[in-house]
């Protein structure tokens, strides 16, 4: 390098006080000349400088939220929303892949058979969903979460939606694969939120594995028995069954918002305390 | 006497009929309490009643003045308690500071810089400011440990429970994780529940002996090596009224329980102590 940025315009660029066209000038040189970086550094105070490279690194090894945050912090959600809704199992690994099979294999056999098989499987996927992203069972950190400060039924409530958002989602795109059915290709959607919040709602006495189980278990006796006793559409997809859905939807969300203080006690019934992580290195297999 | 940081008193939880924890009381003070017994002995279970992921069936207990059966005192506690479950879970594809980061979230730490601040300062404390960018599941065994004791020091809490924190670690990392439960136990109080007896002799102030789900022993590490005074004794043959002996590299036997007349007896260890604690009735009760 044969010119050196002088001392004048060094200390002004140190400064922030520098104007362009001299600013991009030396900006340009510094990038390039070691000796003028050096000098620059006298004229730089200690704790500038460290407060510098203590954004730097922050900048650098801060988590860079995933794909599914961002869009949710773009949608104006707080950034520690987002992250708890990124975090729910069943939007991470193979669970997503296993929701997007079962789908697709309901639309299969809704195409060739009868659409009651997608009607009929929509609505367990949100119940099975949930089941799976809250519990001492098959979350991962279900004890950090539960010892935590932060009140287990907000987390509960977050993944909830998380789940119930996704598997919404899905099983819309999925109806579109029936177009002759019109409207009645969404009547899984009130039984996914009767079966969802009633699920959770007996949660809290029954825990997170025999609640759902028995609540999907309903659900499947309830569509084969209106198959056989009926002929034309079975009780949950007429009219009054969507009425009734909708009433045991808000009924049960009643009783859940009463239940809430079980989810943070600590007491939530289920499996033991050893059973629970064989159930979670079973599910650490599948994710 | 020290003022007592933590109290239980009655302590019972049965699970299918067992006994798991039976009418345990305690008190801790400031420093690294060990919790020492056999497999099954009720440890988990105390310390996940203490750390409030479980609720007795019957006792009663404060964590630094707040009472964890009402629910604004259970989380009260929790503000002030960090917990290193026995198997802790991590998301597996978060990354050492996405997981301490995200617990800093369930910590109600809700300010993007200052979460941040805390998951470096905590990181940093453990040693792990260089892997804080790599996954947790491409870190050693050692290092998860120590990943999952940072998540339980956010939020600076003054109440730690450790569950076998230095279970399957090799004797380096297990020298470095008690150098890090020291540093911990400096101004707050530590629960350390281990089944190594060095643990105990060179970390903690305070050992708890549990066996059955009973406390059987509460008292300091020397007084707990004193229960073996005059109970341990070699001899050139096989003692088979001595409650656990074994050959030595000197060929002759190392035997505790209760000598014979004209025993050679010799200096009891910490682990001579905790083996005779362990047996029958109570050996001693120390208040605190």
């Amino acid at each position: 390098m044969s010119w050196h940025t002088d001392d004048a315009d060094l200390r002004e660029y140190a400064a922030g006080a520098l104007a362009p066209p001299r600013l991009w000038s030396v900006e340009t040189h510094l990038a390039a000349c070691a000796d003028c970086r050096t000098a620059l550094g006298s004229h730089v105070p200690p704790a500038a400088t460290d407060l510098g490279w203590a954004r730097l690194d922050a900048a650098l090894d801060a988590p860079r939220p995933g794909p599914v945050e961002s869009l949710l912090i773009r949608f104006g959600v707080a950034d520690h929303t987002a992250r708890l809704l990124a975090a729910t199992p069943l939007l991470r690994g193979s669970w997503l892949g296993a929701v997007v099979l079962t789908l697709a294999l309901a639309v299969v056999v809704a195409l060739n058979a009868s659409p009651l098989m997608l009607l009929a499987t929509a609505p367990l996927l949100p119940l099975a969903g949930v089941a799976v992203s809250f519990g001492p069972g098959l979350d991962p950190m279900y004890e950090t979460a539960v010892v935590a400060p932060m009140h287990t039924f907000r987390l509960l409530m977050v993944r909830t939606v998380a789940v119930l958002a996704t598997t919404t989602a899905l099983s819309a795109l999925a109806s579109l694969a029936l177009p002759s059915l019109g409207l009645a290709a969404l009547g899984w959607l009130l039984p996914a939120l009767a079966l969802t919040s009633t699920g959770v709602a007996l949660t809290a006495r029954l825990g997170p594995v025999l609640a759902p189980a028995l609540v999907g278990g309903a659900w499947a006796a309830l569509v084969a028995l209106s198959r056989l006793l009926a002929s034309g559409t079975p009780l949950p997809f007429t009219a009054e069954g969507q009425g009734g859905a909708a009433a045991v939807a808000v009924v049960a969300t009643v009783l859940l918002v009463a239940a809430r203080d079980r989810f943070d006690s600590g007491a939530l019934p289920g499996p033991s305390f050893r059973s629970s992580r064989t159930l979670r290195s079973a599910a650490r297999r599948l994710s | 006497m020290t003022r007592p940081t933590v109290s239980a008193a009655g302590l019972t939880l049965s699970y299918r009929g067992t006994r798991a924890v039976d009418e345990v009381t305690l008190r801790l003070t400031e420093g690294v309490t060990g919790l020492l017994g056999p497999n099954g002995a009720g440890k988990t279970t105390l310390l996940r009643i203490l750390a409030t992921a479980t609720v007795p069936d019957n006792g009663a207990f404060t964590v630094l003045g707040h009472d964890p059966s009402t629910v604004t005192g259970r989380q009260d506690a929790r503000r002030v308690l960090g917990y290193l479950p026995q198997n802790p879970g991590f998301h597996p594809d978060f990354t050492a500071f996405e997981f301490v980061d995200y617990v800093a979230i369930l910590k109600e730490l809700t300010d993007r810089r200052t979460r941040h601040a805390e998951a470096r300062r905590v990181l940093d404390a453990v040693g792990l400011a260089d892997v804080r960018g790599k996954r947790i599941r491409k870190l050693s065994g050692g290092m998860k440990q120590r990943v999952a004791l940072a998540a339980a020091l956010v939020g600076d809490p003054g109440f730690l429970v450790l569950d076998e924190p230095t279970v399957g670690l090799d004797p380096e990392q297990r020298m470095r994780f008690r150098e890090l439960i020291a540093e911990a136990g400096e101004g707050r109080t530590v629960l350390l529940s281990t089944h190594q007896t060095e643990d105990v002799a060179m970390l903690c102030h305070r050992v708890v002996v549990m066996d059955k789900g009973r406390v059987r022993f509460d008292g300091t590490p020397a007084e707990l090596t004193a229960v073996a005074d005059g109970r341990v004794w070699r001899s050139t043959e096989r003692q088979p009224g001595a409650r656990a002996g074994w050959r030595t590299g000197t060929g002759e036997f190392r035997n505790v329980g209760d000598p014979p007349e004209g025993a050679r007896l010799v200096e009891p260890t910490l682990e001579d102590g905790y083996l005779l604690a362990l047996g029958g009735d109570p050996v001693t009760e120390v208040a605190v």
